[in-house]
């Protein structure tokens, strides 16, 4: 039976998969299947690996639960308790509904990155179609030590790549449409409800809080739909709203950004004042809208509206923005730079420096290097260029052709012929020609296989020295198999391009 | 570059000039030859500041006889440390081309927040708390105490300052905020002090308004400047209303209450001193017979606020005799506060004249104007003897001996206003008497008569000659330059209708209109898909903005908006405007565009700047005009009429177009900078608002550009825009709106600057 360390979080008999009855396991980090009667699991998958869920219709007869793989692969259970099967199938739904995106996260990360590598890297989708289609390593001995490989270089160009903000009217876009029978009716997509969710944290916590607990999925957006918190504008009367507490959240927020201050001391209008009058004096109004008693209701409601929309703003804003890399320059070097940049006027400056853009290089090295490879070389100096140059010039002015003692017309014909392309003397070029003699898809075809051999070989250099018993395993078992596998692969082609050839 | 202006040589830090700063340079020459007084109009971000300061200094060099020093007023504080930072690279100029040490001595001087460096002290987050807590250490009883008594605290940074640093001169340089304190620090001296007292003998003092126009402030930090110095007032559009902030009193019920306590706890002081310490009270006595002068050896940490009159309104006599001593003065303030109490127990609104009032009292309860005179510094005599260690819980009884004296002292200029509730909310009592000041020239009369020079600047100071009028004083100078422009790129626009050809207005009538309401933002939701980052957007008040914001929403066009830009608006807290504020900056600076919707005679209007791509267009809604219901406009228009004989609907135009210029010229800082002015009200059309408008926005107002379609403005909108988006170089700009030396030098260069200063 299961190791006993795992946790079964749900058990659920009378599970037919494959026409045979069995019992679902739902465990803390796989789901399995056993046959009724036996004592191991048939079916066994761990949530990473599943892509997702899919239930049958609520008018069938048959009530299925399948799971799709993210190989492609799907298993189907099939609940086949009458009286309660689809309680059973729900229950297991909503369980499997919490785990899986905890999983999904991390999986897809590593799916997405393989993914891009294979994109990317021409080559690299060679090798993997010829090591790891034609099975000659399974795929997770290839990725084992490629993703660690680029690990560093995928950071870096991660790091480069813009997460994309949030439309700040994407509550807007949420159009209600009536269903016809006074109700409205509100399609929400992923995109939209990641929306929400980043820009207000609160909702996301309430989500987690209460789908599936206590309501569905369904039921907490209709809710929110129907909240005060989504119409901001009313006023919050009623406490049984779940959402109340996001706006205090909110409000919370909203008074600890203002309480923390602003950065820069230019916009600070608290400190802008010099020498405030006293309290009393001034002709300006005595300000008497601190007690909101005698505000109407109506202007309570419209200076929510304002407090709403700045701090929808600030929130979008701030999702928006990646978590940068602060740099904590200290807020007096700050402001120092601020004035000069308030007082300097650019135009009147005689050399105003151009504000230069700062290359930003992912392989400097190759950028200092170039494209061409450093030969070394036997470089003259310009004097003995100079030199030769003025020796040769002296030797063309005293040189005087000796008619008398030059070559039979037959030897120099002879010798053009042996110079010509063709010819005797031309036939050095040995490796032009064999690019030229081999056509390109045995070149390449000789070439994946060359590609994969080393691919293999660099496994097996990489099991030395040999310090876990799964290295040495490695080395002894399936290494030298896949090995020869190459090896037999290699001759395979050879032999097939013989054949071809004769 | 080195310039002669007219004979004098003049250090111009820069490689290049702007022909308007050359213009302005003439006029303020002209300005200090004559020792008179000056009105200068100068479009902001054509260099005005370093256009200052520049000749000034060089005039401070050539003639250290009949310039000794500079004053600077400015608004805010980082305006202050803009020009200390302006100074700096003039002063670096100097010493680079003239290779001499700089000699100068030049400093801002700020409040106590800005400057203590007391590790307990400054880590308070209120000016009020700061200056309380410092009062509480640096007092001069306190720090008397101490020495008796050593475990009595005090600030060592004072101690430390009043013991060497009065007698070592800060060494000349340029001190902003943070170099003074941080010279503080390294000397050990309290920089707000040391501030204070080097004003006295610097070249060049930058600090803010009300040190110069707040009498109950000016005496204690400006009383001893010398009278050959230059005052600059910048950014001074809104003087007259600093002025009379300064000299208004308001007096609610709970000032009365809480003085009521403060009369208690004098009462009961005054009975335990006398119990234990009487001597005290009669040695005070004394002082006071022999006369206030004597009575007013007052050190320079006791920070109660200076008498609220003018100097030389002050009484130099004794005492009367009735309030000589502390009981009598406190039945004499229990008797005032009475009174003054039956007062706000009204139900129709008063309107009277000091006189008035006087006569009232004195039929009422007896009280004489002499006494009531004293008021202020008889309590500030009894405070100090009675050792008063936190001064702020006396804010309110201060506040009714400022009254006090200020409403026995000026029979003109002021008038009484009680209300018995405020008119939105006619049910609820919440009585008021103003004490407000309508004459904004009583507060910066001895400013013109002490300095020899006055220079009143800003971007928008149009009609230049209104200001000499409110302001009574003959100005030898009064000017206003135009910017010129290699391309236009500032783009007024009035839009006056929609697109349904329904009128855009603010107007009274029609303001509530749903159709206005819908085109103003249909005008705005245009504009945030064709203009690139920021749009800034005036409202005429903050709760005509609420309510729009409000219908907007309600019709969807804010989500529509949303599509293209984010949006923040003003709020009446100013730490949540702030962080929108910010927030704001952020979504422009990284690109994804943002709308602010803020106030005119808002604090975001007066005071930050939206340049480059911070603001590349301003939207006013509606003209913004005072709220004119309001009795003590009203009682300000009625005298503004009878003594400078201005028309009611002339102030109210030209204070409305002021703070319109204002709010759109916030956009424009520069010729590199751009942007749209849109004015969205159809009055902004008429001849008598257009002709208000600041000279260098008005010159680009075509007769195309008036009462325009919505559409019409995004047409003329998209062609301004993208015309403006094409590389603009200074090879443009050379020769037209940018000159070096020789080409300033040239004849005709000469004759067009001379037509840039328009003289009023």
């Amino acid at each position: 039976m299961a190791s006993l360390s795992e946790e079964v979080l749900l058990v659920v008999k009378r599970v037919r998969q494959r026409k045979q009855d069995g019992t679902l396991y739902l465990m803390a980090e796989r789901l399995a299947w056993g046959p009724e009667g036996k004592d191991r699991f048939t079916v066994s998958h761990l949530y990473a690996d599943i892509r997702c869920q899919k239930i049958s219709p609520d008018g069938k007869a048959k009530i299925q639960l399948q799971l799709v793989l993210h190989t492609g692969e799907s298993t189907t259970f099939h609940f086949a308790n009458e009286s309660t099967a689809l309680k059973d199938r729900d229950v297991a739904k909503e369980l499997l509904q919490q785990l899986l995106p905890k999983f999904k996260k991390k999986a897809n990360k590593e799916l997405e990155e393989k993914n891009r590598m294979l994109q990317e890297d021409p080559v690299l989708f060679q090798l993997y179609k010829d090591l790891v289609v034609s099975q000659v390593i399974s795929a997770e001995e290839f990725w084992a030590n490629r993703l660690s490989l680029n690990s560093v270089e995928h950071s870096l160009s991660n790091n480069n790549k813009q997460e994309v903000g949030i439309s700040a009217a994407f509550l807007a876009d949420i159009r209600p449409q009536t269903d016809g029978c006074n109700g409205l009716r509100y399609n929400l997509t992923t995109d939209i409800i990641e929306s929400i969710f980043r820009t207000y944290p609160t909702v996301k916590q309430k989500y987690a809080e209460n789908v599936p607990h206590n309501m569905t999925e369904k039921e907490f957006w209709t809710r929110f739909f129907q909240s005060h918190y989504f119409h901001r504008d009313r006023i919050n009367t009623g406490l049984q709203d779940i959402f109340s507490e996001c706006a205090k959240e909110d409000e919370k927020g909203l008074k600890s950004m203002v309480t923390q201050g602003v950065k820069n001391p230019m916009v600070d209008l608290l400190s802008l004042e010099d020498k405030t009058l006293d309290e009393g004096y001034g002709t300006a109004t005595v300000p008497t809208t601190s007690n909101s008693s005698n505000k109407s209701l109506r202007e309570n409601s419209n200076s929510a509206i304002i407090k709403r929309f700045n701090h929808h703003s600030a929130m979008v804003l701030a999702a928006g923005l990646r978590k940068r890399h602060q740099i904590l320059t200290s807020l007096f070097v700050a402001f120092q730079v601020k004035l000069q940049e308030a007082i300097e006027y650019d135009d009147l400056q005689g050399d105003s420096g151009r504000k230069t853009i700062s290359l930003n290089l992912k392989k400097s090295d190759r950028y200092s290097h170039g494209p061409i490879p450093l030969q070394s070389q036997h470089y003259s100096t310009s004097q003995d260029i100079i030199n030769s140059i003025s020796i040769i010039q002296h030797e063309m002015r005293s040189y005087k052709p000796r008619l008398t003692q030059v070559m039979s017309s037959s030897a120099a014909s002879s010798a053009i012929t042996a110079l010509s392309p063709g010819g005797v003397l031309m036939q050095g070029g040995g490796q032009q020609t064999i690019n030229q003699l081999v056509p390109t898809d045995v070149q390449s075809e000789l070439k994946h296989l060359y590609t994969a051999a080393g691919e293999l070989l660099r496994h097996f250099w990489s099991c030395f020295p040999i310090s876990t018993p799964f290295l040495e395993e490695k080395l002894t078992g399936h290494l030298e198999e896949m090995l020869q596998a190459a090896y037999n692969k290699f001759q395979a082609w050879q032999t097939r391009r013989m054949m071809r050839k004769t | 570059m080195k310039l002669n202006i007219e004979g004098l040589l003049v250090y111009f830090p820069y490689d290049y000039i702007y022909p308007e700063q050359y213009s302005y340079m003439l006029e303020l020459k002209r300005t200090l030859d004559a020792k008179g007084h000056g009105v200068l109009e100068m479009p902001s971000g054509t260099g005005k500041t370093i256009s200052l300061l520049s000749l000034i200094v060089a005039y401070q060099k050539a003639y250290p006889l009949e310039v000794t020093k500079l004053v600077y007023c400015s608004r805010t504080v980082p305006e202050i440390e803009k020009v200390v930072e302006e100074l700096r690279k003039l002063m670096d100029y100097y010493a680079k081309q003239t290779g001499a040490k700089n000699d100068f001595l030049a400093l801002a001087l700020s409040s106590r927040k800005n400057l203590c460096i007391h590790p307990e002290v400054s880590s308070l987050r209120f000016g009020k708390e700061v200056d309380g807590k410092c009062h509480s250490l640096t007092a001069s009883y306190i720090r008397a105490q101490h020495h008796s008594n050593p475990s009595q605290p005090v600030c060592q940074f004072y101690e430390q300052f009043d013991a060497v640093g009065r007698q070592v001169p800060i060494p000349p340089g340029i001190y902003n905020l943070d170099d003074l304190k941080d010279f503080g620090r390294r000397k050990g001296w309290c920089p707000y002090f040391l501030a204070r007292y080097a004003i006295l003998h610097a070249n060049i003092v930058v600090y803010s308004y009300h040190y110069l126009l707040d009498p109950k402030i000016a005496d204690l930090v400006s009383k001893e400047l010398t009278k050959k110095s230059v005052v600059v007032f910048d950014e001074a559009h809104n003087i007259d209303n600093v002025c009379i902030d300064s000299m208004s009193v308001n007096i609610t019920r709970r000032t009365l209450d809480r003085c009521q306590t403060n009369v208690e706890t004098l009462q009961n002081t005054i009975s335990r001193i006398k119990e234990t310490d009487a001597a005290k009270l009669r040695e005070e006595y004394r002082r006071l017979v022999e006369g206030l002068k004597e009575a007013n050896v007052a050190r320079e940490t006791d920070m109660y606020l200076s008498n609220p009159v003018l100097p030389d309104e002050i009484l130099q006599e004794a005492v009367p005799g009735s309030i000589r001593t502390a009981e009598h003065f406190v039945g004499f303030i229990k008797r005032f506060l009475e009174y003054l109490k039956a007062r706000l127990r009204i139900h129709h609104v008063v309107q009277e004249s000091a006189p008035q009032f006087l006569k009232d009292i004195y039929e009422k309860v007896c009280i004489d104007r002499k006494p009531l005179r004293f008021c202020a510094e008889r309590l500030r005599s009894l405070l100090r003897t009675l050792e008063i260690a936190d001064i702020a819980d006396f804010s309110a009884i201060t506040l009714i001996s400022h009254f006090a004296t200020l409403v026995s002292t000026y029979s003109k200029g002021f008038t009484i206003i009680i209300e018995p509730f405020e008119d939105r909310t006619p049910t609820i009592a919440n009585p008021v008497l103003h004490f407000s000041c309508m004459d904004p020239s009583i507060a910066i009369k001895p400013v013109f008569g002490r300095f020899q020079s006055v220079i009143i600047t800003s971007g928008t100071l149009s009609p230049l000659d209104i200001y000499p009028r409110i302001l009574d004083f003959h100005p030898v100078t009064t000017a206003s330059f135009t910017m010129t422009l290699a391309r236009t790129c500032l783009c007024p626009l009035i839009v006056g209708r929609g697109n349904d050809q329904v009128a855009m207005t603010s107007k009274f009538e029609t303001r509530e209109d749903f159709a206005v309401i819908r085109n103003y933002g249909n005008l705005l939701l245009e504009m945030s898909a064709i203009v690139p980052d920021g749009i800034v957007a005036f409202f005429t008040s903050y709760i005509y903005m609420e309510n729009i914001v409000a219908s907007w929403y309600e019709q969807g066009i804010l989500e529509n908006i949303q599509r293209n830009k984010l949006i923040f608006i003003e709020t009446q807290d100013a730490a949540e405007t702030s962080m929108a504020l910010e927030k704001y900056q952020e979504a422009c600076e990284n690109g994804r565009g943002a709308i602010l919707l803020s106030v005119a005679r808002g604090k975001v209007s007066e005071g930050i700047d939206f340049v480059h791509h911070f603001g590349r267009a301003v939207i006013m809604f509606g003209v913004p005009y005072v709220y004119t219901q309001s009795r003590i406009l009203k009682a300000r228009l009625e005298y503004l009429r009878d003594q400078f004989q201005i028309r009611e609907n002339d102030f109210l135009t030209f204070d409305a177009m002021r703070h319109a210029a204002q709010c759109v010229g916030r956009a424009i800082r520069g010729k590199t900078d751009y942007g749209l002015m849109i004015f969205a009200d159809k009055r902004y059309a008429r001849a008598d608002k257009r002709g208000k408008l600041p000279r260098w926005i008005q010159e680009h107002l075509t007769d195309g550009s008036l009462n325009l379609t919505i559409d019409e403005t995004v047409q003329l909108a998209k062609h301004f825009l993208r015309q403006m988006a094409q590389p603009f170089r200074q090879e443009d700009q050379l020769g037209l709106s940018l000159l070096t030396l020789e080409q300033l030098q040239s004849e005709d260069m000469l004759q067009k600057i001379a037509q840039i200063a328009q003289q009023a």
